[in-house]
């Protein structure tokens, strides 16, 4: 029985049984090669609920503060490791309700970048298929088919990771994928080195540079599973403006940090983000450089274990602070 | 008006020689995306990706401007006086800035070109409601030298609402791709000012009309076109238009979205919508901004910026209450403004079918799937609930 199988399966009894009421999973988009999320009210329309590696999105986000509809609504929902850390985050701080909800873990052999895909053509994608394990075949629509190894073309974040197996679930989607002995083994964080050999101003000037695209659309802030403040963003504050609206590099890079340090300590940096941004700037960066923060000064990871309090809810004079 | 042909490898040297007069912008790749930059010699113009990320709309209409400055100084009344004149002396000084350079935009789609059309209405004083200074300066100064499209996507929907991959609104010249170069329609006034530095060749150039000084500016040569190569062309914009599948029709869209206003889909289409604005900032017609002002100390600005409908501040009222509360409200907002309310006052749609809000919705919401659910009559059998 594929992954696929069980998610169906699980939402089918749990919609017929009324434990929900709506299932949050994924299915096609506009075309074969988008995936987007589905909400699923009837057991009888199950089947459009698919898993295969384009399934990017981090559900969690439909969890949030205001996304239920209605607001006390019994949601079920998948999620992938990382994305469960994220749910997990929001647990610790009792910002979703443990209740409403019921929890399907979905282990990942990790999600394959579909931009970097699109990059590979001027034509427009139409379908991606994975005909067998480890092989993405793509169509544009002008018939051009090439066929890439998986493996090449996975979210750099995917390849870095150590917690491909839900942390928090109510029932699995089929048997867990092998892990990194995460006992045994320290996190890679090789994609900070280039960033990290920066000097101050060096870093400054790439940050901006970065950023200067922005436009405050607010998808990577609204997107954002763990950022919870929804309609009363402080970036959004203009009595008093403690963010400038003016749309440039500084006030860019400002409106990213306050993005950035609201969410340390909850961030696993799961790259929603990163893959919600309409042009495209690199998000991922400043949060998996406070995650290595994190855990080279606490030994911390955001969203692992139920129980634990957030970091920045302890205080432990044990604590490094830095260099 | 003129019909000239170019040679593809005169485009540089067509665009430099506009660019003696006026800043030119084109579509530009930069670490794989593609946006309308600036455009100087030895820049690549990419015309092989459909669309640029976003429209370019930032250059008639930017994100951020500031448009008014302003300082003040205060001065100690004088001595002995009573009355008003005993108050201290408040001085305010006022500087406008309104930039509008002359600039030319090659290499926006028909759509595109279309999109300022429809959002001149609103900015223009249509119906004798508002007219924007700066907007219209910057949209007067502005040449628009538009490519058909060769390969829509199928997120294209133009001849939905009423236009074309080869479509003329909005456009000051058209350029073709044929074989070996481009076929170029002039067919604004505009365009051939534009176009009267540029040398000619084969006879029949294009005059400037009255008023304009044609610079003394060589290269782009445009020769005169052959039959064929406009006949080519022609297949070219046919064959273009079949690959455009309209995915609704447009009658009776703006009634049913009145009729269906208060109904339950709202909720059901945009349970995936993160009510982020990307939608709108990438949309060549979507012009709500919002304006600024900033003090520091006894000097300042006002400056606007774009904002969008999505923004849970958009409607938010002093007294704290907000009439678009939820985000189903703001969501339904975006389809009705554009098919329903801006045709009301304005007499035209605000959606010229790019299908960019399609392509970078961090979600995929689909506004063809938006209104084929909302463009159609309320199921007998469902029932509405207040959205």
């Amino acid at each position: 029985m594929s992954r696929q199988d069980h998610i169906r399966e699980f939402a089918a009894a749990a919609l017929a049984e009324g434990r929900v009421d709506y299932f949050i999973g994924w299915t096609t988009g506009f075309n074969s090669s988008e995936v987007i999320p589905a909400f699923v009210k009837d057991p009888a329309e199950v089947d459009r609920l698919l898993w295969n590696p384009l399934c990017h999105h981090n559900l969690v986000t439909f969890l949030k503060r205001n996304m239920p509809d209605p607001p006390d609504a019994k949601i079920g929902v998948c999620v992938k490791g990382c994305d469960s850390r994220t749910l997990v985050a929001l647990l610790q701080e009792e910002l979703v309700d443990k209740s409403r909800l019921y929890v399907v873990g979905v282990p990942c052999d990790g999600i394959v970048d579909r931009r970097r895909l699109e990059k590979e053509f001027s034509d427009e994608m139409v379908d991606i298929a994975f005909p067998e394990k480890g092989k993405v075949v793509v169509t544009t629509r002008s018939g051009v088919q090439r066929e890439f190894d998986q493996q090449a073309v996975l979210l750099d974040v995917c390849t870095r990771c150590r917690y491909p197996n839900p942390v928090y679930a109510d029932d699995t989607a089929g048997p867990a994928v092998p892990e990194p002995g995460r006992e045994e083994t320290e996190p890679d964080w090789g994609d900070l080195a280039d960033y990290e050999a920066l000097s101050d101003d060096e870093k400054q000037a790439l940050l901006e540079k970065v950023y200067s695209t922005c436009v405050r659309c607010f998808a990577c802030i609204n997107v954002c599973p763990v950022c919870v403040c929804w309609d009363r963003c402080v970036n959004r504050s203009r009595q008093p403006e403690l963010v400038s609206q003016k749309v440039e590099p500084k006030s860019n890079l400002l409106f990213q940090m306050v993005h950035m340090f609201h969410v340390a300590g909850r961030c696993p940096s799961c790259g929603a983000c990163d893959r919600a941004c309409p042009v495209e700037i690199p998000l991922y960066l400043l949060h998996r450089k406070m995650n290595k923060e994190l855990y080279d000064m606490f030994g911390f990871e955001p969203g692992t274990k139920l129980g634990e309090k957030p970091v920045f809810q302890v205080f432990d004079l044990a604590d490094r602070f830095g260099d | 008006m003129a019909t000239k042909f170019l040679a593809q490898e005169q485009l540089p040297a067509l665009l430099e020689a506009l660019a003696q007069g006026a800043r030119v912008v084109t579509p530009v790749k930069s670490d794989g995306v593609v946006q309308f930059e600036l455009w100087s010699p030895g820049t690549e113009v990419e015309l092989d990706v459909l669309l640029a990320k976003q429209s370019p709309k930032e250059w008639v209409f930017p994100q951020c401007e500031t448009y008014l400055r302003f300082d003040y100084t205060m001065a100690p009344p004088a001595e002995g006086a009573e009355g008003e004149a005993a108050l201290p002396h408040e001085t305010v000084h006022l500087r406008t800035t309104n930039e509008a350079p002359r600039q030319v935009i090659f290499g926006l789609r028909p759509c595109d070109a279309r999109g300022f059309v429809q959002m001149d209405q609103v900015f223009g004083g249509y119906g004798g409601f508002y007219f924007d200074p700066l907007y219209n300066a910057r949209r007067e100064a502005t040449t628009l030298f538009a490519v058909t499209c060769r390969e829509p996507r199928s997120t294209c929907f133009c001849t939905a609402v009423g236009g074309c991959p080869a479509g003329q609104e909005g456009v000051d010249a058209l350029f073709t791709e044929i074989d070996g170069g481009f076929l170029v329609e002039v067919l604004t006034a505009k365009g051939e000012a534009a176009l009267a530095g540029v040398a000619t060749a084969g006879g029949a150039g294009i005059a400037a009309p009255t008023g304009v000084t044609a610079g003394a500016v060589t290269g782009g040569a445009l020769l005169d076109a052959t039959e064929a190569q406009v006949a080519q062309a022609a297949e070219v914009k046919m064959a273009a238009s079949a690959k455009v599948e309209p995915p609704f029709t447009l009658e009776g869209i703006r009634d049913n979205l009145h009729d269906n206003f208060a109904d339950s889909r709202w909720h059901d289409l945009c349970m995936r919508c993160i009510s982020c604005g990307t939608c709108t900032y990438v949309c060549p017609n979507c012009y709500c901004f919002n304006i600024n002002d900033a003090l520091v100390e006894t000097k300042g600005e006002r400056y606007r910026t774009w904002d969008n409908c999505f923004n849970p501040q958009y409607t938010e009222e002093t007294s704290g209450h907000n009439p678009r509360a939820h985000k189903a409200n703001r969501f339904r907002n975006r389809f009705s403004h554009k098919f329903w309310y801006y045709p009301d006052k304005y007499d035209s749609l605000l959606c010229s079918g790019c299908g960019r809000c399609i392509m970078h919705c961090p979600t995929r919401i689909d506004i063809r799937e938006v209104l084929r659910v909302m463009g159609t009559p309320v199921a007998a059998t469902a029932e509405g609930k207040e959205a």
